[in-house]
């Protein structure tokens, strides 16, 4: 079998039809074998995790962004553990290409250990890694065990694994397509010392990472042969397909309670690789009828010569973040929930590229469907009684992720993305409370924030503030959670390398809910020849409280202001190598109707600021006391409203002039034609 | 006045009527058939009024206003922010919400959708 394209690739997510066997089975399941197997497979999938989560070496598996699953014979995935969801798409993909592929040659056996990071064939970006293992009974094929993490490191152009100076795919170190690593339960050698060379930046993680997951795949497997061994092989066959049946109808029976219609968002991005500029990296439109939906991607911008690109199934795998998290949260973690749903992404749009299109940072590109998912579907659900209180606002979406590398402290080399600025981001503002703040990681909403203690000791960072982050909520009735800002410093050792990859510096990719904001924008601060040290050593009273500290800048040295997303660059001992900032959440319904104390609550607990305060939400109060006028608050917002009223224009006028400004074209060459953002000339990749 | 169904925070469809309503003041906004942003009075805002810059710098913490405007759409007649849109200069406002009227409209005459407390229940 070829690379599959993209249409085979979102064939092989849906579930692959019930034979006469498996429905023989599900017959055979007596009353309860279901609802006790079902949990028996949730604790097995428990189990696989924590020994995930205790074996991984990189920050990111450490804090869990990763996924264990069970999968039928014929590679649909069952029930899962997360981590995150994302994995739930991409894997049945990875299982089918196997099974259509290798059946002869190398040949599928009992022990096999299959391993893959390519996403052209079905995965996320590479450092997402997936090790599969088939699980035989009695000789046969019964089912699959899979395992998947995030490894920050893949032997690409800049440390981290996720390079934003890549062009093309033969820039982004190892691309493994599906491949047998190990027979017999055991890893061939030879594979393991590619992997080590993959990361000469840091083997140690590659290797005990690549271990993790085997070892975490093997013990489901483990507990599914002893289930069989219990329960006979008709149970487990009759279960799993059982799985399957009970998601795929409980999804189609809840999509089809919502009214059916069109709902669109429009989502854009403020720079691709380390290049600033503008592209429209989501634009989506839900269409529900019956019991089906279509997510049209028609008018996304077009793909781009940097790493944000995405193949198709890692589009899909940012839909089921939401879908899994808010939509279908009650139902097994089954690809079956995504029977009902089809997708269209335009060949060359940024969301389906070429096959040579660099796509390590498709995680970036792809926010702009993680936030604009929360719209279309709140849009539609929020008239349902069985699930406007899932109607929420996106998350912080802004993923900044961080990576710093060299030889730590310990004389280890290392090149790790640190999970905290990813795993605090703000929650979205919701139909009856505020967002969470600092709630996870919107990829992976079970992942931990590391402790600051483990930071440090494991690299040479030294991390004197790490709180949240005031004002970085959108606002709203109901606000977002706000994110989280630290200050790395460079400890122990001479230097450090960083880089950065983001966006949101200039403008948000989030968009608010029924009237609410957008989180703030993203700088990019560090500062070197820093006297922050000597300060702190002379114990002068140095205040790290953020706002004052920025405007003063009371840390001596020379400050740097750039956009977030940072290319490679060493960094001397001492200084600040950046302010890690994890964004807040989007905020939900107009600001002039929160509750006039829960503004005040928000200055006392530091979540917002005065100005705040005072220009979006209209409080007024004694700024000393922060005694609430709730007379004077009433009368200021209902000017403000006057105002509004006062100041806007009928639909069609304001349109007219609207429509007549644009950008600055400079700023335009990776978003496409304006504004239909067509493609203009596919990048040329030698 | 008709069957109305809560459809945002603050938008109501009279699914009799086939309009949009403000649900915070009841002003009749459009046709439901018809984008209920055309209903609205329209503003586009400098980034700054809302996001705090806190430091001057070409990177603080507000969007860029040579990039993009936050669009707010307003009840004319309550001024409740209905809904609000971040676009970048001249980008086309979104159609968000197409609901298809005469098929919400049958599922309720045929009795296969109710409405409860202004929301839609299936009736199994």
């Amino acid at each position: 079998m070829a690379i599959p394209t993209a249409d085979e690739k979102l064939a092989m997510i849906k579930v692959e039809p019930a034979d006469d066997d498996e429905l023989r089975c599900v017959d055979s399941l007596k009353p309860g074998d279901y609802e006790v197997g079902f949990e028996r497979t949730n604790n097995i999938l428990d189990e696989a995790m924590e020994i995930f989560v205790r074996s991984s070496r990189s920050m990111m598996g450490i804090a869990g962004d990763s996924m264990v699953a069970l999968f039928t014979a014929k590679g649909d995935l069952a029930n899962a553990s997360c981590g995150t969801y994302l994995h739930a798409i991409i894997q049945p993909i990875l299982i089918k290409f196997i099974l259509n592929s290798y059946q002869e040659n190398p040949g599928i056996k009992e022990g096999d250990i299959w391993f893959t990071n390519d996403a052209l064939y079905g995965g996320i970006h590479n450092p997402d890694e997936v090790v599969l293992m088939p699980v035989f009974y009695q000789g046969e094929l019964i089912a699959w065990t899979g395992a998947a993490v995030h490894t920050t490191e893949t032997g690409a152009s800049e440390p981290g694994g996720m390079p934003i100076n890549a062009t093309s795919r033969f820039m982004e170190g190892l691309n493994c397509p599906p491949t047998k690593i190990g027979e017999n339960y055991v890893i061939r050698e030879d594979f393991v010392e590619t992997m080590s060379a993959f990361g000469i930046r840091a083997p140690q993680m590659l290797v005990i990472d690549l271990k993790a997951r085997a070892t975490s795949a093997h013990r489901s497997l483990k507990r599914i042969i002893e289930l069989a061994e219990e329960r006979g092989r008709d149970y487990v066959v009759g279960l799993f397909r059982k799985m399957l049946i009970v998601a795929e109808e409980g999804a189609r029976k809840r999509i089809s309670s919502w009214p059916d219609g069109k709902y669109t968002c429009v989502n854009f991005g403020d720079g691709v690789g380390f290049e600033v500029g503008l592209v429209r990296n989501s634009h989506m439109t839900l269409e529900k009828k019956d019991d089906s939906i279509t997510l049209d991607f028609s008018g996304t911008s077009p793909e781009n010569p940097y790493s944000y690109n995405a193949h198709v199934q890692a589009a899909v795998g940012h839909v089921a973040n939401y879908v899994y998290e808010y939509v279908f949260h009650d139902l097994p973690i089954s690809s079956a929930t995504f029977s009902p749903i089809d997708f269209i992404f335009p060949p060359g749009s940024c969301l389906n590229p070429d096959a040579r299109a660099a796509t390590s940072c498709s995680v970036m590109i792809a926010t702009g469907i993680m936030s604009g998912v929360h719209n279309v579907f709140g849009k539609m659900m929020f008239s349902t009684n069985n699930m406007w209180r899932q109607s929420c606002a996106s998350q912080g979406n802004a993923g900044n992720a961080m990576v710093v590398a060299g030889l730590s402290q310990w004389n280890l080399p290392f090149a790790d993305m640190l999970a905290y600025s990813l795993n605090s981001e703000g929650q979205g503002g919701r139909p009856e409370m505020d967002g969470v703040n600092a709630f996870g990681f919107p990829w992976c909403v079970y992942g931990r924030t590391p402790d600051i203690e483990e930071m440090e000791n494991d690299l040479p960072l030294f991390i004197p503030l790490s709180n949240h982050w005031k004002d970085s909520c959108g606002h709203g009735k109901y606000r977002g959670g706000v994110g989280t800002v630290q200050i790395w410093v460079t400890h122990h050792v001479p230097y450090v390398f960083f880089m950065a990859i983001s966006d949101n510096s200039k403008m948000q990719t989030p968009q608010p809910l029924f009237g609410g904001y957008a989180p703030c924008t993203v700088p990019g601060l560090s500062i070197s020849n820093a006297d922050l040290m000597e300060q702190m050593k002379e114990g002068n009273g140095l205040s790290l409280e953020l706002f004052p500290m920025l405007k003063d800048k009371s840390i001596g040295g020379e400050w740097q202001n750039e956009f977030f997303g940072r290319a490679t660059r060493p960094v001397n001992q001492n200084d600040v190598i950046t302010f890690g900032f994890a964004t807040g959440g989007a905020g939900y319904g107009d600001p002039l109707e929160r509750e006039p104390e829960l503004v005040i609550q928000d200055i006392k607990d530091q979540i917002i600021s005065d100005w705040s305060a005072q220009n979006v939400y209209k409080a007024q109060y004694d700024p000393e006391t922060l005694r609430l006028d709730p007379e004077g608050t009433e009368a200021a917002r209902q000017e403000e409203r006057q105002n509004r009223i006062q100041q806007a224009k009928p639909y069609d006028e304001f349109e007219q002039d609207w429509l007549k400004e644009k950008m600055d074209e400079s700023l335009l060459a990776f978003y496409g034609t304006w504004p239909d953002a067509e493609v203009v000339a596919p990048p040329f990749r030698p | 006045m008709g069957r109305k169904i809560i459809i945002t925070e603050y938008l109501e469809m009279d699914i009799d009527e086939g309009q949009w309503h403000c649900s915070t003041c009841g002003k009749m906004l459009i046709e439901a058939e018809t984008n209920y942003k055309k209903g609205c009075l329209v503003n586009s805002r400098d980034p700054r009024e809302i996001h705090n810059p806190v430091f001057e710098a070409e990177y603080n913490f507000a969007p860029d206003p040579d990039w993009v405007r936050i669009i707010e759409f307003y009840c004319p007649e309550c001024g409740t922010q209905i809904e609000t849109e971040y676009l970048p200069l001249g980008h086309p406002i979104t159609h968000d919400i197409e609901i298809d009227v005469s098929s919400l409209k049958a599922r309720l005459d045929s009795g296969e959708l109710a409405i409860v407390d202004k929301r839609l229940e299936v009736q199994s």
